[in-house]
């Protein structure tokens, strides 16, 4: 389950981000935001994608496309393409946003 | 008090929102472990007491907006008048996930009951709730059940009467969304107020203002609420100007889970998380990159293995069964009291009927197998699986499911599209759908198969046939997806609910529904077209023929028939017993049977001088009573209706009578089957009754077989099929083109397979 990411030396937050696409399977990361204005955003936020949810990636289908991610304790799969609009960060870090 | 009451049931998909809607009014309605069982809305009564209760079962949804067919269905319900109360299930072991809609429903302020369902899976993953407080927060009462039993739901139906008494003074959940965002919905809402909207004056404004605030695109859609559009400009303005919100389009989402877990902070704890660590294991290889696919593949093969091997024997009793009830009947009943009814219910109804019905045993089957799928939950790995081949083809993994239920059934199948978000995939899919082979299509394969392949190959040329419907069905997709339903979709978004045991009653009962279905089509449209099919084939009836066949028969008789000599030669050899030798005697020829049974046993030159002298005899009658028999078909209404098709037909290998059972077949695909088995059983006169298959494989090549089959898989659907096309697609142009498109295709199709077939030689030899 807590497996190390494959490449987990580059510092989180700079030159490129990190998104919910590049997590390996097994790898768990905190969600921080959703690209404003990208396909399903809404979409995602009914089914519990929002920022500070933490998400751990279970599998990826054959043949590339789907992705199958843990989300408050549910499996949803998604596609790849929409996951890139998914800022992630490493880590669990516990604990809720607040109000 | 009031006595009659309209109850919603909402919740999320896969909830179990069905189960309940069944343990509480009795009802059968499909159940599955799969999102997207219930598409539209469903009512059903049951009463407590002297309470009169109408259920509406609605479609499950994430979120309270309109931007799927589903959503809408639920919508509508839910803002429309006269629910008195909504029951909100709630899958109790992903409790966070599940409130999330219960947050919307709240502002709905219509009296609400939170039904926390799949409470021994809560308990499994030893999650406890503190009701009494979750009660105070939410302000409706909460009973814990377990849907799929009966026993589950007692607490629910407890609890029910008194809660309808207090409806009055029920209460209203105050959910608070942080005050600074808080000041701004009172402040949307005040303005609603003021435009005074005829509509929907019996929602509460402050429902739409939440829904404005988040930018829920039905909501802005609604013209009357045009006027505030500024005011929630500025007022998402505000809130990102004083920091309170750093995205404009999330944050209400965001509030909403914020409120949950403060809900859930002091009223619930958690241990373990067995099942789903279980399903997790599972799903590790089932959905997994390498082996997922195989595995698919697996079980799909043993899916049709099981079809197709086990239900086998229990279709040669039934045949046998049909077989010895047709004799019994022409034994008891003689020849000269009514003849025309003693043929129509022999031949006709039996023959057309009957021959259906052996089929009964392949359908039960084929859906318990398709039910064993779809309960246990293995249906959206499949999906999930397929996703990717099913993209290059235009489709994608949620195309997937209706697909498959399209083996069974297409009508339920093409409903079941309906949890496909973007329309254009939906259409595409609702227009490839009669292609894949259902369970009607399924006796045609099952009785021509046999009668021209070898066993060896029997379930190959199955497994080709339901290989062709799908590979065609996905090149039409692709096809339409590049023409006609071009476009990018919708975003996608599937649950994989874990996996549950599916319950032997639940399945057994499945199987008894789909008999009943069966049965009752065979007992109403099978038998009245079977009816109407043997009137068509008997009449007029021709007296007077071109030949004098009788006494032409006799005549060859007289002079080929055995000499006592030949008679000697065969009891000699002492090969047959004293009982066939007198049936020789009598008969002055040896039966077809008597001849493969002599052939084997080695016989010498003068025997064999005498079989073949007999095999002379019986063809050059069997020729004659033919010509007979054919000129009298020819003059019936069939006869002439297939006549005057035939120069349609015959470029693709077939003869009147096939293009009279694929006329047939347009109300049911059952029709070819029975239509074939009335001819033949007409066909065979008094003789003693030879199955159908021998029949055909007397009549047809194999490569006739194939066409036949390559035809009626490919041509146009059942009628039934056709309206729920219509109805889906909403458009009749839609549904023509479809009957056109079909027929243009199973037609060019059987024609160049038989064109080019009988050029090469390819399976021209009869089998026997």
């Amino acid at each position: 389950m807590n497996k190390k990411p494959e490449k987990s030396k580059e510092p989180e937050g700079v030159d490129k981000e990190l998104t919910l696409a590049d997590l390996p399977v097994g790898a768990s990361a905190t969600i921080v935001k959703i690209i404003p204005n990208s396909r399903g955003e809404k979409k995602f936020a009914d089914v519990g994608l929002v920022p500070g949810v933490e998400l751990v990636m279970q599998a990826h289908a054959p043949f590339g496309g789907l992705i199958r991610v843990k989300v408050m304790e549910t499996s949803m799969a998604l596609h790849a393409s929409d996951a890139k609009n998914i800022v992630m960060k490493k880590g669990s870090k516990k604990g809720e946003k607040t109000l | 008090m009031k006595k009659h009451f309209k109850i919603a049931l909402a919740g999320n998909p896969n909830c179990g929102k069905t189960s309940i809607f069944n343990a509480l009014t009795g009802a059968r309605q499909h159940v599955g472990n799969y999102p997207g069982v219930t598409v539209e809305s469903k009512s059903g009564w049951f009463s407590i007491g002297d309470i009169e209760i109408e259920l509406v079962d609605l479609p499950g949804i994430y979120s309270l907006s309109s931007s799927s067919p589903e959503e809408n269905v639920a919508f509508e319900v839910l803002t429309g008048k006269g629910i008195d109360l909504i029951l909100n299930v709630i899958d109790s072991s992903i409790p966070r996930r599940s409130m999330y809609l219960t947050t919307q429903i709240a502002e709905l302020h219509i009296p609400m009951m939170l039904v926390f369902n799949m409470s021994d899976d809560a308990r499994k993953r030893g999650i406890k709730f503190d009701i009494g407080k979750l009660e105070k927060y939410f302000g409706s009462p909460i009973v814990q059940t377990v849907g799929r039993s009966l026993e589950g739901v007692k607490p629910l139906l407890d609890r029910l009467p008194k809660v309808l008494e207090e409806l009055d003074n029920h209460g209203v959940p105050m959910l608070s969304y942080g005050s600074d965002i808080d000041d701004s919905i009172s402040e949307i809402a005040s303005r609603i107020d003021a435009l005074n909207v005829k509509r929907y004056a019996h929602i509460p404004s402050r429902f739409f203002a939440v829904k404005l605030l988040e930018s829920d695109s039905c909501t802005m859609k609604i013209p009357e609420f045009k006027p505030v559009w500024k005011d929630v400009v500025a007022q998402i303005k505000h809130l990102s100007d004083i920091h309170a919100i750093d995205e404009a389009h999330t944050f209400m989402a965001d509030r909403r889970y914020a409120m949950i877990s403060g809900a859930f902070r002091d009223s619930m704890s958690m241990t373990g998380e067995k099942r789903r660590q279980i399903s997790d294991k599972i799903d590790s290889v089932v959905t997994n990159k390498v082996f997922g696919l195989p595995f698919f593949l697996l079980v799909m093969y043993a899916t049709f293995w099981f079809t197709f091997t086990c239900a086998d024997p229990i279709m040669g009793w039934i045949e046998a069964g049909f077989g010895a009830l047709s004799e019994g009947i022409k034994s008891v009943w003689s020849a000269e009291s009514f003849p025309y009814l003693r043929d129509l219910i022999t031949d006709g109804v039996i023959g057309g009927v009957g021959g259906v019905i052996v089929f009964l045993p392949n359908i039960l089957f084929l859906f318990f197998a398709i039910a064993l799928l779809e309960e246990s939950g293995y249906m959206s790995r499949a999906a999930f699986v397929m996703d990717g081949i099913m993209r290059r083809f235009g489709l994608q993994g949620k195309s997937f499911v209706p697909l498959v239920l399209g083996f069974g059934c297409n009508v339920p199948a093409i409903m079941a599209t309906r949890c496909i978000e973007s329309e254009k995939d939906r259409k595409t899919t609702i227009m490839v759908l009669p292609l894949m082979s259902c369970g009607a299509r399924l006796p045609i394969y099952a009785l021509i198969i046999p009668a021209f392949f070898a066993v060896q190959y029997q379930a190959l040329m199955m497994w080709i046939m339901y290989l062709i419907g799908v590979v065609v069905a996905l090149l039409g997709a692709r096809l339409l997806k590049n023409t006609v339903f071009k476009g990018d979709g919708e975003v996608y978004l599937m649950e994989l609910p874990p996996y549950r045991m599916p319950t032997f009653r639940s399945l057994l009962l499945h199987m008894w529904d789909r008999a009943k279905m069966y049965l009752h089509k065979a007992g109403t449209i099978i038998l009245a077209t079977s009816i109407l099919l043997f009137i068509a084939n008997t009449y007029p009836e021709k007296k007077v023929f071109s030949k004098d066949y009788d006494s032409l028969i006799e005549t060859a008789y007289k002079a080929g028939s055995l000499s006592r000599d030949d008679v000697r030669i065969l009891s000699d050899g002492n090969l047959l017993s004293a009982d066939a030798i007198a049936e020789i005697e009598e008969q002055g020829t040896l039966s077809e049977d008597m001849i493969a049974s002599l052939e084997e046993k080695n016989p010498n030159l003068a025997q064999e001088a005498v079989l073949e002298k007999s095999m002379e005899l019986n063809s050059q009658i069997s020729k004659l009573e033919n010509e007979k028999n054919a000129e009298a078909m020819e003059y019936t209404i069939s006869g002439r209706i297939g006549k005057f098709m035939e120069p349609f037909f015959k470029p693709i290998g077939f003869d009147w009578r096939l293009a009279t059972a694929s006329i047939g077949a347009l109300a049911a695909k059952e029709v070819f089957v029975s239509q074939l088995g009335i001819l033949y059983a007409e066909g065979e006169a008094d003789e003693e009754s030879v199955p159908l298959r021998e029949q055909l494989a007397k009549n047809y090549t194999p490569l006739q077989g194939f066409c036949i089959m390559l035809f009626c898989l490919l041509s146009i659907p059942c009628f039934a099929t056709l309206a729920v096309i219509k109805r889906e697609m909403n458009s009749w142009k839609a549904m023509f083109a479809e009957v056109f498109a079909l027929l243009a295709l199973a037609y060019v199709s059987t024609f160049i397979v038989y064109q080019v077939g009988t050029f090469l030689h390819i399976g021209t030899k009869l089998v026997s």
